[in-house]
């Protein structure tokens, strides 16, 4: 066989040169909107995002239960109609209702942008939560959790957020199947009324840009309101458990599910970049150390991923996989390993060199067309921040030294903080 | 509207370019005609191991995915029963290294007995992960050996079972490679920041020294006819019971395919879709159901399913199916509903236009199809389907006769 014998080119320093910056509007009524001029096509992405996540919630499943509410009727639409018109125009929705926040992301042709946005503020303001629909939703909700009882990952994800945050806090509550009796129609709407509010809305817009996606804007959400009484009160702080090792046996099941790691620190927080970069280095991409060792050597799993995420109340950071049964306990010593080598070993200069330009490369896919551009934006902005978060990231994944990834991984990886969830 | 430049190598390489200067990358395509229907009978699973093993290096270059990701890039690929595809992402100024990459693994790869053995645990545990560890993750399984008895889209891309997977031996690998990856099995494409001219360039000086080679001739049994209807009922310990239908339909390039997949969305499309408001909303006997198309390039399927609300009787579930495809075929749709699954097929087709690595993939399945104009016609074939053709495709393809149907039950349902 011939040996193929061109040189390797030359490899540039990757470079995530200016981000967009979302320019920031009020409405006449004073909601904050910010509009993100980007892309080729003559289409736009709107988000509309409440404080109206589980953290606010005093049951489990109601404030995902109100958002997914939102669109079975309006006050001029039945949820058969909503939905026709919705997609008679040629829009994607998808509603969301997540730790912290909840709303609905919409995306749609410009040219039917009016059509949208009238539908919208229906849809967000005036619900009207009819007892059919209701029924329909909580049968599909418990199926769905019925069925999602059954799978390992799903079974050691719900343990680990109850055993880091605690089984009395909205980020760790574990839902039960009688919580789905537990709700009523005046408990949707009541949590509607309090958190589905202008002063409570902000709006994010991101395509192509017109004087008119503006007027629209106003015309259909920036009238004038009435402020709702008082502001909810801020809930209490997450509490971990004392125990660090669940296993839920699972019988029949042929792999365990495994999810190692503790609460952390969240994007404010100044250590954050260089806790996000000794995370890629231990799993968080294809050529990671866990990937590499227990995958690629070892072959125990499908796939191995640690990542580190921020809430507005705390963080977590946590390492995950299935791997066949009789591999569990292997894994996980291989696991423990390989963050006892972080802690004492310093990384070799060109593991550094792959990770720096792996994380600027993803920087650059992240602000890569209208749609991408915004999560990027949602997501820093959710935590009060601007761009300058990005470049500070973007400056450490430059500068980073061995020492310093060490020093991060005896701070944030203390074996005995660690939780290890098996089940299966 | 989707510019792009082709040409073809002398070794029969097809390359492929769309400029696209709103993006600082480029992705880099390349699609292999090979896929789980090319595959002997006794050891499936093979197309979709290789790819695995395609990341496992070359002589010349041991470690892939540290070049590219040192050069910013991101790559992964996919194979599905036509076939094989890697795809690229990288900064504009560091495209070469993809060039340099993806040739160097065409010309030839490491084929070491330790990485296939490695690669083989791995896939097993994808085996178990997607298909034995899930409630309902055996269901495709079992469907498509009842919808397909001799042609190749009866076993998974991942393979029958994984007794074929754990006998494949290096020597079946090695022919693998040799008989399906060639330059001339081959399409190239790149879209993003960059010139045709550079793109095209660089085609001919990193793909241009490959050798085509002996490609494998392709024989595949094709399906007989379907006379009867086909049940298949079974057992499984999970929460609730569930429904799935296939019928079988024509190749992806008949005139009839953007009819059927029309059909699909205006039994399934989005939460307005008839099964959706019928079965879920107004009747109550399912908690979700979907209708799709497989797309297939040989003969496809229409497939059919749905989660049944416990207490509901599967059969009473699978009349009220039936009743509504019955209606497509009966009565003519409102040109309303007509009018709003061609929208929602078009604007889909705009979203998806805005990601570089949606139109490299596209580009390619189009060259592959024989026609990659077809990138921007096919908006106007879904647009030329009308009312009287929803009738007669229904007609012609949604009968009993025609479909396999399997009764998923679940032992916890009180029936």
């Amino acid at each position: 066989m011939k040996k193929y014998s061109i040189t390797q080119p030359p490899v540039v320093p990757v470079d995530i040169g200016t981000i967009p910056e979302a320019k920031n509007i009020r409405l006449n009524n004073n909601i904050p909107v910010f509009l993100i001029e980007a892309g080729t096509e003559d289409i736009a992405r709107i988000e509309f995002t409440f404080n109206a996540g589980s953290i606010m919630e005093n049951l489990p499943l109601l404030a995902s239960t109100t958002n997914l509410m939102l669109t079975e009727g309006t006050r001029n639409h039945t949820a058969g109609k909503l939905n026709k018109e919705l997609d008679f125009y040629g829009s994607f929705y998808h509603l969301f209702a997540e730790k912290d926040r909840a709303g609905i992301v919409i995306y749609c042709l410009n040219k039917h942008l009016k059509r949208i946005l009238g539908l919208a503020s229906e849809i967000l303001f005036h619900p009207v939560f009819p007892q059919a629909e209701f029924k329909t939703i909580m049968k599909k909700r418990l199926s769905w959790y019925l069925i999602n009882k059954e799978k390992v990952h799903n079974i050691a994800m719900d343990q680990f957020f109850e055993s880091i945050f605690g089984n009395n806090h909205p980020y760790g509550k574990k839902v039960t199947s009688e919580d789905f009796n537990n709700l009523d129609l005046s408990t949707l709407s009541s949590f509607h009324s309090r958190f589905y509010t202008p002063e409570n809305l902000t709006i994010i817009v991101a395509g192509k840009i017109n004087k008119i996606t503006t007027d629209l804007l106003d015309l259909y959400f920036g009238q004038s309101y009435n402020p709702s009484a008082g502001h909810p009160e801020s809930p209490k702080l997450p509490e971990r458990q004392k125990e660090r090792k669940v296993h839920i046996a699972k019988p029949g099941t042929v792999q365990s599910a495994i999810a190692l790691g503790c609460g952390t620190i969240n994007k404010r927080h100044p250590d954050y970049p260089q806790l996000k970069i000794l995370n890629v280095l231990l799993g968080g991409y294809f050529g990671s150390r866990l990937m590499k060792n227990i995958r690629e050597e070892k072959g125990y799993t499908y796939g191995i991923n640690s990542s580190v995420n921020s809430l507005d109340l705390s963080g977590y950071q946590i390492i995950s996989a299935e791997v066949s049964k009789k591999y569990t306990q292997k894994a996980i010593e291989e696991i423990y390993k390989e963050i006892d080598l972080l802690q004492r070993v310093p990384a070799e200069l060109n593991e550094l060199e792959i990770i720096r330009n792996y994380m600027l490369g993803e920087m650059v896919r992240m602000f890569d067309g209208p749609f991408a551009i915004a999560e990027s934006f949602r997501s820093a902005w959710e935590f009060g921040l601007d761009n300058s978060y990005y470049y500070r990231l973007a400056e450490k994944i430059k500068t980073i030294e061995p020492d310093e990834i060490t020093a991060t991984a005896k701070t944030y990886y203390k074996i005995n903080d660690l939780y290890e969830i098996i089940a299966g | 509207m989707i510019k792009f430049s082709r040409i073809c190598l002398a070794n029969g390489l097809k390359v492929l370019v769309h400029e696209d200067r709103s993006t600082p990358l480029v992705a880099m395509n390349i699609l292999y005609d090979v896929g789980s229907r090319d595959e002997d009978p006794s050891i499936t699973g093979m197309a979709h191991l290789f790819e695995h093993l395609m990341f496992g290096g070359t002589l010349s270059i041991p470690e892939f995915d540290r070049h590219l990701q040192i050069a910013g890039g991101e790559n992964n690929a996919f194979t599905n029963s036509d076939i094989t595809d890697y795809y690229i992402t990288l900064p504009a100024n560091n495209i070469e290294t993809g060039f340099w990459l993806e040739s160097d693994r065409m010309n030839s790869i490491d084929f070491s007995q330790k990485n296939l053995d490695i690669q083989k645990n791995v896939v097993i545990e994808e085996f178990n992960q997607r298909y034995l560890n899930q409630p309902y993750g055996d269901a495709m399984l079992l469907l498509k050996p009842l919808a397909y008895t001799v042609h190749p889209y009866r076993w998974p891309t991942i393979g029958m079972d994984t007794g074929h997977i754990n006998n494949t031996t290096l020597q079946n690998i090695k022919d693998f490679f040799f008989s399906h990856y060639a330059p001339d099995n081959a399409i190239l494409t790149l879209t993003g920041n960059i010139t045709p001219d550079n793109a095209f360039r660089l085609a001919e000086k990193w793909f241009g020294p490959i050798e085509k080679r002996i490609i494998a001739k392709r024989d595949i049994p094709s399906e007989p006819l379907q006379t009867e209807e086909r049940i298949l009922t079974v057992e499984r310990d999970v929460p609730a019971s569930s429904l799935y239908k296939a019928w079988h339909i024509g190749p992806r390039l008949n005139s009839d395919f953007f009819t059927l997949d029309l059909i699909t969305d205006l039994l399934a499309g989005g939460e307005s879709g008839r099964l959706y408001t019928k079965l879920v909303r107004e009747k109550k006997l399912f908690t979700e159901i979907n209708a799709y198309i497989t797309s297939d390039i040989d003969p496809g399927l229409v497939i059919l399913q749905g989660k049944i609300i416990n207490g509901v009787d599967i059969n009473k579930a699978n009349d009220a199916v039936n009743r509504i495809i019955m209606a497509i075929k009966e009565k003519i749709i409102p040109s309303a509903e007509m009018e709003k699954v061609k929208n929602k097929y078009e604007s889909a087709n705009i979203y998806g236009n805005t990601n570089i690595l949606n139109k490299a993939l596209n580009l390619a399945y189009y060259e592959l199809l024989g026609n990659p104009e077809m990138i921007n016609s096919e908006v106007e074939l879904y647009r030329n389907s009308d009312q009287s053709m929803v009738i007669e495709a229904a007609r012609k393809y949604l009968n009993d006769n025609n479909c396999s149907t399997l009764f998923y039950k679940s032992t916890r349902d009180s029936r």
